[in-house]
């Protein structure tokens, strides 16, 4: 208890904190503007008629042409974080809208939004404008230290990413079949100059990349943490990073986790970078008076909520042990657990409505209904299959067919895997529940891939 | 503690630029190199552009024949308007599937084959003498299956329909307007191909959803479970539409209806080898060169892909072509007495479409949609 309690009465001075937040609310502003400029508000939420939602958040729709506006805030929220004015409606905000707009349709899902999501969280409870901030210069004064455990959740959150995508990849087809990377460096990369067609063709490679890039993982934040080898550390992830962002079209996670990095070195370091970064503001910083230590209200509320997140977050990415079957095949359990880039899986899903009153049945376009990107992603995970189901058995209500049975023509590729089967042709999705639910009606892979 | 990160960290980065600098070069001799521009060389020099050019003297063939059969509507005249029509249409299944470059421009391919044709807008078109079909709602009112309309629906019988060209002149406009704009644009097309885009297409071999090999394999695929499999086939046979069978909804469906000549089976057939050629890279003089087929066969002998995909590919492809030939020529009786017939060279057809969505697309890391990915 003594030691707990010491440990959350130590400080650190305040650069760090405010660097991150500068680092983070830029980029998630040109985040917001890129995905903006690239049109895919209207491609993603305005122009589908239809949305795959998580369950449980089913109300989370886009609102129409006011998406847009809800993007704007989102924006606009991250510009302030950055520059810190009104930092806590900034981020509450920003977290709020980011998430929901993260929860409109889980086509869009990736780990990385999830991550930006949970971070900003965190951040809501840290005192990030302490210093450098508008806030600061507004109330002239600014807090030279804030708490250590501030800065410490930051890097726990990053430990987490990297050591659980590193675990993720303890499985057969990454390790002794070097899949999906083979298939992605072989055929995906054949462009790049040089290497592509060379370096990247070579079977050792494909080896290499999957076993370096599960070590990699691993060992990254232990790396980063140990004074030593920061620098090393620090080199590795941007070579790292920017080598993926080269391979892969991946967009914003790069940066993002270049620039999230930099909170393990010393506040020493990030004070050198703001002062060289803000050197023509100097001026307005010198007019904010420094307070030697942060008033720590001693908020046990707060840290109590983010001793549970964190439990949270170790524990959420082993839900998957709870269901039975292959996790890469049926993907219970599969998402927010920093599982990136571990499958080449791909799907063909039809449905079959039988209409009981006159034994009829017919095929549905699902080109009537999806987008080819929101088809492509039903065609394989099981989720959304379920959920289209049941919207096409709802659709066919209204249109007066009352008496009807849904099934589901699917086959899966995984990894190289020839196509199988997937969903069980004799059951009728109708009569399956939405939920947390173990998923019978997929037919079962038969092959273990997953180690831990 | 130190000294040990230190020293694997220092083992990786040696170990990388060593195996970097030295391997690849040795390794160049050793494993075959594939080149994915030689596909697209292949596709282009072999394929593409003769087929495109058959089409084209097809077309011109069609274009004097009418032009024969409006100044003097006779029997004769009509039956050779009709054979050519008839052979244009099958050299038609030889390129439909290249929707790429101008053809995607100008939306030749929907110009061309979109049926069933709207005969109501037809008529008010001939009435009013009307032109310039540029509007997409005219799409249904021109190409290869207007005609179809034209030459064999105006009328129920062959006499009839060489009565109504005898007296009334629209008619003649009309019909002769049709093949002046698949010709013209025809000609564009081939143009492009000869001058100028076939460099841009055989070197864009990369992968990005610009680069030719990725367009041009989306393009295949999706014409294939489309334009064959679901026009052809999918449609008229009632698979999207309950119990209701759509005979009025086959290709060529005027000359099945009032029996002039039944070729709807025959398309589909040559549709059937259309894309199988492509796939194995066969030009129509019978040689075969690089192509999807040989790509992935080279990803199997390289270890990328520890299932040999292609035989596999072949074997569904020789299913269904069995299946197709099974089925009665006119594809409007053979839906109307025994469509389970039809139902079997559906469910042909969409084991190919599955392969090629799961397994080859997969292989070839081709993606239908560009948006961010996961990222690690």
């Amino acid at each position: 208890m003594k030691i707990i309690s010491s440990y959350l009465s130590k400080t650190q001075e305040s650069s760090s904190l405010a660097l991150f937040r500068l680092g983070f609310g830029f980029l998630m502003t040109f985040s917001i503007l890129r995905f903006w400029l690239k049109g895919w508000i209207k491609t993603m939420y305005i122009d589908p008629s239809f949305h795959f939602t998580f369950y449980g958040f089913e109300w989370v729709k886009p609102v129409g042409e006011y998406t847009y506006i809800l993007f704007f805030i989102c924006g606009l929220s991250a510009f302030l974080v950055a520059i810190g004015y009104k930092y806590y409606i900034a981020i509450i905000t920003f977290f709020l809208s980011f998430t929901y707009i993260e929860l409109m349709d889980k086509t869009t899902y990736l780990n990385h939004y999830y991550f930006v999501s949970i971070l900003s969280f965190l951040m809501i409870f840290l005192p990030c404008n302490s210093s450098y901030s508008i806030d600061s210069f507004i109330k002239k004064k600014s807090f030279k230290y804030s708490p250590k455990w501030c800065v410490d959740s930051i890097k726990t959150l990053l430990f987490i990413v990297y050591f659980y995508s590193g675990l993720a990849k303890i499985n057969r087809d990454w390790l002794f079949e070097a899949q999906p990377l083979k298939i992605w460096l072989a055929t995906g990369s054949y462009d790049l100059p040089i290497i592509g067609s060379t370096l990247m063709q070579q079977e050792w490679f494909h080896y290499f990349m999957s076993w370096g890039g599960m070590f990699y993982d691993l060992l990254i934040p232990f790396i980063l943490l140990y004074k030593p080898t920061r620098i090393i550390g620090f080199s590795l992830v941007v070579f790292f990073h920017v080598f993926t962002a080269v391979l892969f079209p991946i967009g914003m996670f790069p940066y993002i986790m270049i620039i999230s990095t930099i909170i393990f070195f010393s506040s020493n370091t990030h004070e050198k970078i703001l002062k060289f970064i803000l050197k023509p503001f100097k001026n307005t910083i010198k007019k904010t008076i420094e307070i030697d230590n942060i008033k720590i209200k001693k908020n046990k509320f707060a840290i109590s909520l983010i001793s549970l997140f964190f439990v949270v977050q170790f524990l959420f990415p082993f839900r998957y042990a709870i269901y039975p079957g292959e996790l890469f095949w049926n993907e219970e359990g599969y998402r927010f657990s920093w599982r990136v880039m571990l499958m080449e899986k791909r799907g063909y899903t039809t449905f079959k409505v039988v209409d009981n009153s006159n034994g009829n049945s017919f095929f549905v376009r699902n080109d009537e209904f999806l987008t080819e990107f929101q088809e492509r992603q039903m065609s394989f995970q099981p989720d959304f299959i379920l959920e289209y189901a049941h919207f096409l058995g709802d659709h066919y209500n209204n249109k007066g067919l009352n008496d009807i049975e849904i099934y589901a023509e699917s086959y899966v590729a995984l990894n190289g895997r020839i196509n199988k089967r997937f969903v069980n042709p004799k059951i009728d999705l109708l009569k399956e529940k939405r939920g947390f639910n173990s998923k019978h009606w997929i037919i079962d892979l038969n092959e273990e891939i997953n180690y831990l | 503690m130190k000294n040990l990160f230190n020293f694997i960290i220092t083992s990786c980065i040696i170990f990388s630029f060593i195996s970097c600098s030295s391997d690849s070069d040795e390794d160049i001799d050793q494993i075959p190199q594939f080149d994915r521009s030689s596909i697209l060389k292949n596709y282009a020099d072999n394929i593409i552009i003769p087929r495109y050019s058959d089409f084209q003297s097809e077309v011109l063939k069609l274009k004097s024949d009418i032009e024969n059969f409006t100044k003097e509507p006779n029997i004769v005249n009509y039956d050779k308007a009709h054979n050519s029509w008839f052979e244009t249409y099958k050299k038609w299944q030889h390129v439909e599937m290249f929707n790429i470059g101008k053809a995607e421009q100008i939306m030749y391919l929907n110009t061309i084959n979109t049926y069933p044709v709207d005969e109501l807008r037809i008529n008010n078109n001939i009435n009013s003498k009307k032109l310039d079909l540029s509007n997409e709602n005219d799409w249904s009112c021109q190409g290869l299956s207007g005609i179809d309309f034209m030459l064999h629906g105006v009328e129920g019988t062959k006499e009839e329909i060489i009565e109504k060209y005898l007296t009334d002149p629209n008619y003649s406009d009309y019909l002769n307007n049709l093949i002046e704009i698949i010709s013209n644009n025809t000609n564009t097309i081939v143009e492009d191909w000869t001058t100028n885009y076939k460099d841009t297409f055989i070197q864009s071999s990369g992968n990005s959803n610009s680069s030719s090999l990725n367009m041009l394999t989306n393009d295949f695929v999706y014409y294939f479970e489309k334009g064959l499999r679901t026009n052809k086939i999918g449609i008229p046979v009632g698979y999207f539409s309950g119990g209701n069978t759509l005979a009025e909804k086959v290709e060529t469906y005027y000359s099945s209806k009032n029996s002039i000549q039944n070729v709807s089976r025959d398309l589909a057939a040559e549709a059937l080898i259309a894309s199988e050629n492509l796939f194995i890279g066969k030009s129509s003089s019978g040689s075969t060169g690089p192509s999807l087929k040989s790509y992935l066969d080279y990803l199997y002998s390289s270890n990328v892909n520890e299932n040999n995909l292609s035989p596999i590919i072949l074997n569904n492809f020789q299913k269904a072509k069995i299946a197709i030939n099974e089925l009665d020529e006119n594809f409007i009786d053979q839906i109307n007495n025994d469509k389970s017939k039809m139902l079997n060279a559906f469910d042909k057809l969409q084991s190919i479409v599955v392969n090629m969505k799961t397994d080859m697309l997969s292989i070839l890391s081709i993606q239908v949609d560009y948006i961010d990915a996961d990222g690690d």
